[in-house]
């Protein structure tokens, strides 16, 4: 009888359907190849809940000390490094009068957090616009091809914050009243320079990553990204 | 780089560096490999692992001096081949029985976890359900309801709504989201 088929089947068929909305990984086998096309479609439905989702920076981290050929540094490490040539490239064409770099990897003078932002690296360049365009220390969303950001311009410069919380990879929201970023998935805070203001007691979380952004002569600010 | 005039807000004004490496350029295109690989698994496990599976493959293999536009279309054919061999080794199927993701345009696959195009695909699917089949995933998948809840949603049994998410699921599975 197909009703009954459908009542066996559709056990099974919760059970892969409660791991995935619990995160969990997908435990199927040959036995669920009948009902292949609905796990599919399930399993759609389910990564449908994260819109934009990212790596986390422990999977990041892990993945690069996989990719580090043995005796070299891991790809994180040439990537700082990377990033660190190309703050100094930027800095040499400062010198020239081409650009100004307005908020690249200088640590914060106060952190009472976890440690320094972290920085995306700029392999690509976008325009966000004229400086004149923002206003002091109100967050602008602006999307970097791939990264989601938070622009905040702190008298003639700009921060580029990442618009993802470093709790769960959630979007950011901007509470103008409040005057703070806030993670709709577990109420965490932070400040527009990305350091936490509020979140789970239990313990501290990473300030936002950042962003590099660098000034045209023609007051022009352009955001690093990938 | 000197300026040519005016830009539009986000537009991409300048390419990578030649001297960018390759590995590096892949390094960073991976977030996208990642967003295309969850969106199909539901899941961040499954999602690391075949992300790592398509670096690990796909990384040493690139040209040291390949342009970003042709190491993305490769990584992206490397994680549809992963993806494929993903659910054929979950089914105990040959691959060419799953091969729906080896098909998929390179051309699609690789905009839309930048545009939230994941989740605009799923309203498609949903939207060409029947209202009541739509109900239930809507409320399962998208707030997260427990099968009890549902069922006190919508004036059903548990065990009819169990049924009705199973019939749901398989006509979500004939809606073609890009039709």
């Amino acid at each position: 009888m197909p009703e009954d088929d459908d009542e066996r089947r559709s056990g099974r068929m919760d059970r892969v359907v409660r791991d995935l909305l619990a995160g969990k990984r997908l435990k199927i086998g040959p036995g669920d190849a009948r009902d292949r096309d609905s796990i599919r479609a399930a399993a759609a439905l389910a990564g449908a809940r994260e819109p934009f989702p990212r790596m986390s920076q422990a999977f990041r981290r892990r993945l690069a000390g996989r990719l580090a050929p043995a005796g070299e540094p891991g790809l994180l490490s040439r990537r700082s490094a990377l990033v660190a040539g190309l703050a100094a490239a930027v800095g040499g064409v400062t010198g020239a009068g081409v650009f100004r770099v307005l908020d690249m990897l200088k640590p914060p003078l106060a952190n009472p957090h976890l440690g320094s932002p972290t920085v995306f690296p700029a392999v690509k360049w976008y325009d966000a616009g004229p400086l004149s365009a923002f206003k002091q220390d109100v967050p602008v969303r602006f999307q970097a091809g791939a990264v989601g950001s938070y622009l905040v311009r702190k008298g003639d410069t700009v921060v580029g914050l990442s618009s993802v919380c470093t709790h769960l990879p959630c979007e950011l929201n901007w509470m103008s009243s409040a005057h703070q970023l806030n993670c709709p998935c577990h109420n965490v805070t932070f400040d527009t320079d990305g350091f936490q203001i509020t979140g789970p007691e239990a313990y501290p979380l990473p300030p936002l990553p950042r962003l590099q952004v660098r000034l045209t002569p023609t007051g022009r600010v352009q955001v690093g990204a990938t | 780089m000197p300026e040519q005039g005016p830009h539009r807000p986000g537009e991409l004004i300048e390419f990578p560096a030649a001297d960018v490496p390759a590995a590096q350029i892949a390094l960073d295109e991976l977030d996208l490999i990642y967003a295309f690989l969850y969106a199909r698994v539901g899941n961040r496990a499954d999602a690391e692992d075949l992300t790592q599976q398509v670096a690990m493959k796909a990384i040493p293999r690139l040209r040291a001096e390949a342009a970003a536009a042709s190491i993305r279309a490769y990584l992206f054919a490397t994680a549809r081949t992963a993806l494929a061999g993903f659910w054929a080794r979950k089914f105990g199927l040959p691959e060419d029985e799953l091969d729906d993701d080896l098909a998929a345009p390179a051309a699609a696959a690789s905009p839309w976890p930048e545009t939230g195009e994941a989740a605009e695909r799923v309203n498609r699917i949903l939207g060409a359900l029947p209202a009541n089949y739509r109900r239930v995933l809507e409320l399962r998948f998208l707030r997260g309801y427990s099968l009890k809840e549902v069922a006190a949603e919508t004036g059903n049994t548990v065990g009819g709504i169990k049924v009705m998410q199973l019939r749901a699921l398989r006509a979500a599975a004939k809606v073609d989201p890009d039709a």
